[in-house]
């Protein structure tokens, strides 16, 4: 299956993204925010297959994150995962090449569903 | 001037009148000697002579009457048109201010908090100014002070639902976890966690419909209008909706009239209104009730109209149904459930859609949930119907 980097500042959500990811066969790197993403990709390595970034977190948000990712020319496909109720409206950043926003409270089916879209014939 | 022309026509009067006298006293000298010799001929000369001096000034005396008449009317007139210059002056001295007083209250009273009026003219009329000015600075300071207040809690309650969110998210989902293994579970243990997600699913929408309204409130709620048709939304939410009335034995008809027109309007938002009105006409009528959903043109509007025959609402309620946190009968709210924002969000809602909502019941007789939307100008055949009808 798919090879995720979550990011969250909340432990608790890591957490459950990770038991629920893995429950469903992907593997799941986490980290506990953008900076350790940065630092996780920079350090080489084989690349994520998506990245789901929380939009807003401590030190460096998913949006800088990402900012720096596709500066540096990663074009893995990114979700953004927002606790405002319409992630869309809140962050609204152009240019980034998001594939998605997941609200929370996650809807996990949905969210799984994106997934398999996004690296569908990568396998 | 007048005045003077009266003094100098009274002083050259009693001049004349004495040059009267005089002549009658020289006459009458005159008279004597003619008396005592009748032939003194300068004598009958001075009487002749005094007479005529006398007609003379007796005519300069009427001319000269007629004069200060005239000098005196004319005076008279001149008086009057200068007081009524000056009066002319005075009422406009005062009524300029208090023009420019009853307009900045007009303003003031719409809505313009920087009406203020120049404080000017006559004592009282400045210091009436000066008291509306103070009066305006005063509603002025407490509406920013609102204004505020007002954006203190849009922010606390964004911020709040944003807030609570991540945990809410983590409850929610390790609640699903554990139903994901509900086969490892007790019956028991399965209700428990039941009861948790439904919880967590009331939580969701509180938060969702609180900050919905605190968008609205800080006029950050905005839709993206699309010509949109109204019927296929319709049937599609009543198609949701179907299965959780029938659990109670409750029918839901739909009846879309045929060649509906297209409104503008954001199909999500629409659907939220119409889930609000169904959720509200399913959960406030007992089993077994009938629920209804009509679309139909209305002149220029379509209409969407939630029609049941449950209990109805009394007129005390009705009042303010459209209001927050406002909720039909505590007896039923207990099994309802609802966050009692629900009408008042789908009210924003038709309102930010340029549209109209209304409510028709009656205790005992049921309940018609109805908003209207505006058609979607210059569609092509509508434009030339107006057109056709304009003519």
């Amino acid at each position: 299956m798919a090879r995720l980097l979550v990011a969250d500042d909340s432990e608790t959500i890591l957490l459950l993204m990770r038991t629920r990811l893995e429950m469903a066969g992907h593997e799941v790197l986490t980290a506990c925010d953008g900076q350790e993403v940065t630092d996780l990709i920079a350090a080489g390595g084989p690349l994520p297959d998506v990245l789901l970034l929380d939009a807003m977190m401590p030190r460096k948000s998913g949006i800088d994150a990402l900012r720096e990712l596709r500066a540096a020319g990663v074009d893995v496909p990114a979700l953004i995962v927002s606790a405002h109720q319409d992630a869309r409206d809140a962050n609204a950043p152009t240019g980034l090449a998001i594939h998605g926003y997941v609200n929370k409270p996650i809807d996990f089916d949905a969210l799984l569903e994106t997934i398999a879209e996004l690296t569908e014939g990568s396998e | 001037m007048a005045v003077l022309g009266v003094a100098r026509f009274i002083e050259q009067r009693q001049d004349f009148e004495d040059a009267i006298a005089r002549t009658y006293r020289v006459e009458m000298q005159a008279r004597e000697r003619l008396a005592r010799n009748p032939a003194a001929r300068g004598a009958r000369a001075t009487v002749l002579r005094q007479a005529a001096e006398r007609r003379r000034l007796q005519e300069r005396i009427s001319d000269d009457t007629r004069d200060t008449a005239l000098l005196v009317a004319g005076g008279l007139l001149a008086g009057l048109a200068g007081a009524l210059l000056l009066y002319g002056g005075v009422i406009a001295s005062m009524r300029r201010p208090l023009e420019d007083l009853v307009e900045a209250a007009g303003r003031l009273a719409s809505g313009d908090r920087s009406a203020r009026v120049a404080v000017g003219g006559f004592a009282e009329t400045a210091t009436l100014g000066r008291a509306f000015n103070e009066m305006a600075d005063e509603l002025e300071r407490e509406a920013s002070q609102r204004d505020q207040l007002d954006r203190l809690k849009d922010e606390f309650v964004l911020t709040a639902s944003h807030e609570l969110r991540s945990p809410l998210t983590s409850v929610q989902g390790f609640a699903e976890l554990l139903m994901m293994e509900r086969d490892k579970l007790t019956p028991k243990q399965v209700e428990t966690v039941e009861i948790i997600l439904d919880n967590c699913r009331h939580l969701v929408r509180l938060l969702n419909d609180l900050l919905d309204l605190a968008r609205s409130d800080a006029g950050r709620l905005v839709i993206k209008p699309e010509p949109t048709d109204l019927g296929p939304l319709v049937e599609d939410v009543a198609r949701s909706m179907r299965a959780r009335c029938e659990a109670r034995g409750q029918t839901l008809a739909v009846e879309v009239e045929p060649g509906l027109p297209q409104v503008a309007a954001e199909p999500a938002r629409i659907r939220q209104i119409l889930v609000n009105l169904l959720t509200n006409a399913h959960e406030y009528s007992p089993e077994g009730a009938s629920i209804e959903v009509k679309a139909r043109a209305v002149d220029a509007e379509v209409e969407i109209a939630v029609i049941d025959d449950g209990p109805g609402i009394p007129p005390e309620q009705l009042e303010h149904i459209f209001d927050r946190f406002v909720r039909g009968d505590a007896g039923l709210t207990q099994r309802v459930g609802g966050t009692g924002l629900g009408l008042a969000i789908a009210k924003s809602l038709v309102d930010l859609h340029g549209g109209t909502i209304a409510v028709r019941s009656r205790v005992g007789e049921g309940s018609t949930f109805s908003f209207r939307l505006p058609v979607l100008a210059a569609s092509g055949a509508q434009a030339g119907e107006e057109a056709a009808e304009a003519r």
